[in-house]
């Protein structure tokens, strides 16, 4: 039987799954058997639309759980909205495991009904400048792309004719495209506040590229993979030590990257400029909401104090719905960089907001999502 | 247009039970201080919500003053401390903004300190005049 803790790695018995799929299949599997057992109503996973574009969907049909797209670095949706009102399982970057438990706290989510199957992650691109990029970096044409990988530290895209072509993912970043900046500078790659910690670092020898670690986080989590188990989807082994140790090294190595990259994205503001930066970041903002509406972790509704400000009558230097969000924001900002992907005037607004939100949290040892024993400070400290 | 001498504006939101009272004492006791407040009486200061704060000085506001009763004395039982709680996140996130340090304050009177109160006015008026209008006032209003 699986156990809390457990380091597996593990495979879809379905050979057609495993090639599929990535990595092995083990997180469409794990889906599927949930499912298919009962063990909850609907899936939320992402259909394929092409290499740059995938919808979330949440289906009750497990064809479509098979059909769903693998990872795909270009489409950075947080997907934590739509576990609202749901009984579901869904797969989850860092950051939508990190925005449910935010939800989680805030009663929008029932956490007892919610499965997150975490997928480690080393950062997700925005879909424009992926194009842009493949035009200007790699001379390929976007429509000719069938796929994409990051191996060590080298984004590599396939195209039609069975060509590869492989940049440093460094190299792109100096030159203004790659990872968004929301992803330069995280620190949480693998998942351990999901149910489910899986990914494809520390798979090794033969199994490389064919199956997926997994580490087992809490009862939850357990019991979805022994479902798994039960129903023959899926075949797991214990890790070797070897593999962990890989996986910890891989996790060590970006971990330091963020940090580093942390102090690069945030350079220091002297304090009689900042203002001055702030309004001149804000001037362009046109007050179309669209930076709240796709904010994961907002609990606010239609009725939010912030959008009761949209009007520019309210906004003489500043923009009193910003400086109403850099405000609420600041206990349990994860710093996704959705706000900063929708933004129709290009306002770097996660930036800002991190601006805020990271000395706030350092300063009370606090980080947003981890797991449900640090409510949020204002509820906590009101009772 | 004649050139007056600049004096800053200043909202000060008071308690209805203790600073309120604080800052009639001031007036009843005689205290001297600049007419530069302009105050605004909330039932506690555990109404005064940062959104207050915020419109008070994109409306022009060089300073704005927090105040209530003293901790362990609240009308409403623990009103003030869910104040402070609030403050705290303010503070940092103005500070951050760029603000002055010395454009916010909390200060914590009852009804009885009348002096301490015009004295709390008198030392703000001061640094605030030596700051200058608020980088947030709109153009036009003085």
């Amino acid at each position: 039987m699986v156990e809390v803790g457990d380091m597996l790695v593990g495979y879809a018995t379905d050979e057609n799954i495993r090639s599929r799929g990535a990595s092995g299949g083990l997180v469409t599997a794990v889906l599927a058997a949930a499912l298919e057992k009962g063990l909850v109503e609907n899936v939320v996973v992402m259909k394929h639309i092409n290499e740059f574009e995938a919808v979330p969907i949440i289906t009750d049909d497990v064809e479509e759980v098979l059909a769903s797209t693998g990872s795909l670095h270009s489409v950075p949706v947080n997907l934590a909205k739509y576990a609202m009102g749901r009984k579901v399982a869904m797969p989850a970057k860092p950051c939508d495991a990190q925005a449910v438990i935010e939800q989680g706290k805030r009663g929008m989510i029932d956490l007892d009904n919610t499965y997150v199957v975490g997928l480690n992650c080393g950062g997700s691109m925005h879909p424009v400048t992926t194009k842009k990029m493949l035009i200007e970096m790699y001379d390929i044409d976007p429509e000719d792309v069938v796929g994409e990988d990051i191996e060590k530290g080298k984004l590599i895209f396939k195209t039609k004719n069975g060509e590869e072509k492989a940049i440093a993912i460094d190299e792109l970043e100096e030159a203004g495209f790659g990872r968004r900046e929301s992803c330069r500078f995280c620190t949480l790659k693998i998942p351990v506040n999901a149910d489910l910690a899986c990914g494809n670092w520390g798979v090794i020898g033969d199994l490389a590229g064919s199956a997926t670690f997994c580490q087992v986080m809490n009862e939850k989590g357990a019991k979805l993979l022994g479902n798994a188990i039960d129903a023959g989807r899926i075949e797991v082994q214990p890790a070797s030590d070897k593999a962990i140790a890989i996986r910890a090294k891989v996790n060590s190595v970006m971990e330091d990257l963020g940090n580093t990259l942390e102090k690069e994205i945030f350079p220091d503001i002297p304090d009689e400029e900042r203002m001055q930066y702030y309004m001149e970041q804000m001037e362009d903002c046109i007050d179309c909401g669209a930076c709240k509406e796709v904010c994961p972790v907002c609990a606010c509704g239609d009725d939010a104090k912030c959008t009761m400000f949209h009007s520019l009558v309210d906004n003489y230097k500043m923009s009193m719905y910003h400086m109403v969000r850099l405000l609420h924001l600041s206990d349990s900002c994860i710093g996704c960089g959705q706000c900063s992907d929708v933004c129709p005037s290009d306002i770097p607004i996660t930036l800002l907001q991190s601006r805020f939100a990271i000395p706030s949290q350092r300063r009370r040892d606090y980080k947003p999502g981890m797991n449900l024993d640090t409510p949020p400070f204002f509820e906590v400290m009101l009772k | 247009m004649t050139e007056e001498e600049w004096t800053p504006k200043i909202v000060a939101f008071c308690c209805n039970w203790c600073s309120y009272g604080g800052a009639d004492t001031a007036g009843m006791g005689r205290f001297q201080q600049p007419a530069s407040t302009r105050v605004i009486r909330v039932m506690c200061s555990g109404r005064i919500d940062p959104l207050h704060v915020f419109n008070a000085f994109l409306e022009g506001a060089d300073a704005v003053l927090v105040t209530g009763c003293h901790i362990g004395d609240c009308h409403y039982v623990n009103g003030n401390e869910k104040t402070q709680v609030k403050y705290e996140f303010l503070e940092e996130m103005l500070l951050q903004l760029g603000l002055e340090p010395d454009r916010l304050h909390l200060n914590w009177i009852s009804a009885s300190e009348g002096e301490r109160f015009a004295n709390f006015i008198n030392d703000v008026t001061a640094k605030v005049k030596e700051l200058g209008p608020s980088p947030l006032k709109p153009a036009g209003v003085r």
